[in-house]
């Protein structure tokens, strides 16, 4: 990331990731308060926000959770104040309790809320489309498919979000968050941050029972007057050609189908309508685009949401039209799309041949049978590493359900560890864990990072206590958010922009709640650790053991800071009687076998030090390198 | 006509730091750039790809399969991952080192005939693909520079002698100015620098480059 183009008070243009344009166009647009919990595709808007805290005045919390994090922007946008927050769709799960009342009350200043789905559940636990929130919950939705359209609706959000007091959400998808591209930078003019009188504002933002009934009618005109608006909006236009083929898509998918035209020959011979509002859709300007058609094509990822809208516009409009997309079996709900399949999706409602990329990736499947998975895994030095080398030592010959939840540590379900009975969402390993104490006969171990402590697991945990529920709860304290880029959270001493913030004690928590067994470990102290985590394991009733060591990547981030040397680790093969302890069930990048010896060796490069194999070597032949490589 | 790199290795390697020094370069050059980029699920070790497209036509920011004109492999066995994505008769510039994933070596672990891929029968199979591929000696070159994290450096190095390649030497040079933290910028322009002349050596004997 180039912080200098963010911050930069230039016009001029600039190569921008998508989320960082993001930024970049509420910093245009002078926001006053962000808010975040981190989550991809979105984590980069808030790195972007914590880097450029310094150079900026506004407020910046890295919140609880979601909701947390919205409700601070409603707060601030309830004074007047504009506030844009960023998050996965998964996470807008959780903040939706606040969205859906945030369209009854309204706001003041400008609020924006970025949402990202996650088409092919890149980095997610489902391929949920976010995009029906906007219609249910009745406010305005914009999608960008570029880095620059990105931050040009982000400005324009904020317009509208203060012109109808409404909340506005920026739907994006992993490709368009993912995505760089050149930007075009507009000056950046900022106004001081000032304390609002409250006093002076005279309004309220309630609602309940007939307040309710009064603001749902509305809300319903508000969507009426947005729709008019948005029917001249200069987020949809028609790229027009002489013909009665024509294409309606929205987001990274429009760049697909500009894509798939250039390949097949089409560029000046297919109509496209493109979509960035898509809710309030722009109804006329669909019926003016679909009359006259023979056939029409939807292309959009996931589910058919503007595919049902064209069928219902089309009934009246152009009933003769034939309608290609998900319904006509030329595209999936399932899995994101890429240019190989619109070509063939295009090609297939033209009746038309398509270049074969089936046999390209056949072809290339053929090359590939010798090649080794390369699944996401541990970094070196990983603390998770070292929970992992004691916690499956304990619950060898232990009949138990395993429990996973969302955070690195959700990589045990991948091998070669394969090792989860279930993982559902943020904090539901606890939840999880409250309902199959009570109904199997085995040991429930559930496993939660910190982060996600604090986000969504400590009611269950309170449940359990109240409750008497008996399961055993890890706790893997690796002080960040690590996951997302380690992002400060409420196990650090740090808050957004790496000020000092106060460190919430989750030991504190867990016995101030009337948990009896709490225990604290070294995550590095595989051996020792197997006691704790069985006597756990053994315990007749809630027991915790904080597993408890910093994210490798962030402490060699503090090291270099502190300017410390990361000293690798290395096989001293005279020692090494290939009991393979430093690898079995270990499984650190690090390790490779020699075939020449057949003894291990540490990639020195690689190598975070971090001592664990070495402490499980019974030969003491894993040594620690003596000076600097 | 756009010209397509597809940009692979292990996370950690530096991939987005090089796609930011080239996106920056595009800027300077007046040039038109798109990419998508997919960082896993894990920091490090896991495969890491970038999709980077030079031109005015380049709409999507995924190329399509057999489009691309070049991989770039900062590891060895990721330029076989994702060869679909070259056209035939395109290039690979590919480095030398390969990092065994722990799934790999638990293999090996447990099948005592078990053996590692290696380098030779990663680039016989991408001979089938194409005539042109190039192994790198990245890390040794980097070492070279002073700074074993400029692999990265080397590879931009390497392939900005194409004669295709649509960005002059100073706007690569002064966007790794840019770019890069500012204390190892020396050693990234050495790594540069060096990434150049071994291609004369080993890449400029398969395809054509620019004049020296």
């Amino acid at each position: 990331m180039v912080l200098r183009d963010v911050v930069a008070n230039e016009k001029r243009n600039a190569f921008m990731l998508c989320n960082e344009a993001i930024v970049r166009g509420a910093l245009e647009s002078d926001v006053k308060v962000v808010a975040f919990y981190p989550g991809a595709p979105t984590s980069e808007v808030l790195d972007t926000f914590n880097d450029a805290v310094g150079s900026f005045d506004y407020h910046m919390e890295i919140a609880t959770n979601e909701k947390v994090a919205l409700e601070i922007c409603a707060g601030a946008s309830f004074a007047g104040i504009r506030s844009l927050t960023a998050m996965k769709s998964v996470g807008t799960n959780v903040a939706s309790d606040a969205l859906f009342v945030l369209g009854y009350t309204g706001v003041r200043g400008g609020l924006v809320l970025v949402m990202a789905d996650d088409p092919h559940a890149h980095s997610s636990q489902s391929e949920q489309d976010g995009r029906f929130f906007a219609p249910n919950a009745y406010i305005p939705m914009l999608e960008p498919s570029t880095a620059q359209e990105a931050k040009d609706m982000v400005k324009r959000a904020f317009e509208i979000s203060e012109r109808h007091r409404v909340p506005v959400i920026v739907r994006t998808v992993t490709r368009v968050n993912h995505q760089s591209g050149i930007v075009r930078l507009d000056g950046i003019d900022r106004k001081e941050f000032r304390r609002v009188k409250w006093r002076e504002l005279n309004e309220e933002f309630t609602t309940l029972g007939e307040g309710a009934r009064q603001k749902k009618l509305k809300m319903l005109k508000r969507a009426e007057e947005l729709a008019t608006e948005f029917e001249s909006s200069e987020f949809n236009y028609v790229r027009d050609a002489p013909s009665d083929f024509g294409i309606i898509t929205s987001s990274v998918s429009y760049l697909y189908v500009l894509e798939a035209l250039k390949i097949l020959g089409l560029e000046s011979k297919a109509k496209v309508l493109k979509l960035g509002t898509t809710y309030p859709l722009p109804k006329n300007l669909i019926r003016t685009f679909i009359k006259g058609l023979a056939k029409v094509l939807i292309v959009e990822e996931l589910s058919p949401y503007l595919e049902r809208e064209v069928y219902a516009l089309a009934k009246d409009t152009n009933p003769a039209v034939t309608i290609y997309g998900k319904w006509s079996g030329t595209f999936s709900e399932a899995w994101e799309y890429n240019p190989n399949l619109v070509v063939k999706g295009i090609a297939a409602a033209l009746g038309m041949s398509a270049p074969d990329y089936d046999s390209i990736v056949d072809d290339a499947k053929k090359l590939k049978v010798a090649l080794p998975d390369r699944y996401p895994t541990f970094c070196a030095g990983c603390p998770h590493r070292g929970t992992w080398a004691a916690l499956s030592q304990a619950l060898k010959n232990k009949p138990h359900y395993f429990s996973n939840d969302i955070g690195c540590y959700s990589m045990w379900i991948y091998p070669p560890i394969s090792h989860a009975d279930s993982s559902l969402c943020m904090g539901a390993s606890v939840g999880v864990a409250n309902g199959l104490s009570n109904v199997i006969e085995e040991r429930v171990v559930a496993v939660v990072g910190d982060s996600t402590f604090y986000h969504a697991a400590i009611p269950a945990i309170m449940n359990a206590v109240h409750n008497g529920n008996k399961f055993t709860l890890i706790i893997l304290d690796n002080s960040v958010t690590a996951m997302t880029g380690q992002q400060p959270n409420f196990s650090t001493d740090f808050t957004a922009g790496w000020r000092q913030g106060k460190k919430v004690s989750i030991e504190n928590i867990c016995r101030a709640i009337g948990i009896e067994f709490v225990e604290i470990v070294d995550s590095y102290d595989a051996k020792k650790n197997i006691d704790v985590f069985k006597r756990a394991l053994d315990f007749d009733g809630l027991s915790i053991v904080i597993s408890r060591r910093e994210c490798a990547l962030y402490g060699d981030r503090n090291k270099r800071r502190k300017g410390e040397a990361i000293i690798p680790f290395y096989i001293d093969t005279e020692q090494c009687k290939k009991a393979y302890v430093c690898m079995r069930d270990f499984y650190c990048p690090c390790y490779s076998i020699d075939e020449t010896d057949k003894k291990p060796r540490i990639a020195q490069e690689q190598c975070d030090g971090c001592s664990v194999c070495s402490k499980l070597c019974p030969f003491v032949a894993v040594k620690r390198t003596e000076v600097k490589p | 006509m756009s010209f397509d790199i597809f940009l692979c290795g292990v996370g950690g390697q530096g991939l987005v730091l090089l796609t930011s020094v080239i996106g920056n370069a595009c800027v300077k050059a007046g040039k038109r750039a798109i990419t998508g980029e997919m960082y896993g699920l894990s920091q490090r070790s896991g495969t890491v790809f970038v999709h980077m497209r030079v031109g005015d036509d380049a709409y999507s920011p995924l190329i399509p399969y057999g489009a691309a004109d070049v991989i770039i492999a900062l590891e060895g066995m990721e330029a076989l991952r994702y060869v679909e994505f070259l056209k035939k008769g395109g290039i690979i510039l590919m480095n030398k080192r390969l990092m065994h994933p722990p799934i790999e070596t638990s293999k090996l672990l447990k099948d005592k005939q078990a053996k590692y891929i290696t380098i030779d029968e990663i680039v016989s199979k991408l001979k089938e693909w194409t005539p042109n591929v190039a192994v790198v000696d990245g890390l040794s070159i980097a070492k070279e520079s002073g700074n074993l994290n400029a692999e990265n450096t080397v590879f931009l190095g390497c392939i900005s002698v194409l004669k295709d390649f649509p960005l002059e030497e100073k706007f690569i040079r002064e966007s790794i100015s840019q770019v890069v933290p500012e204390k190892s910028i020396e050693q990234n322009l050495k790594a540069f620098e060096l990434g150049r002349k071994s291609a004369y050596d080993s890449l400029c004997k398969l395809v054509s480059c620019k004049q020296v």
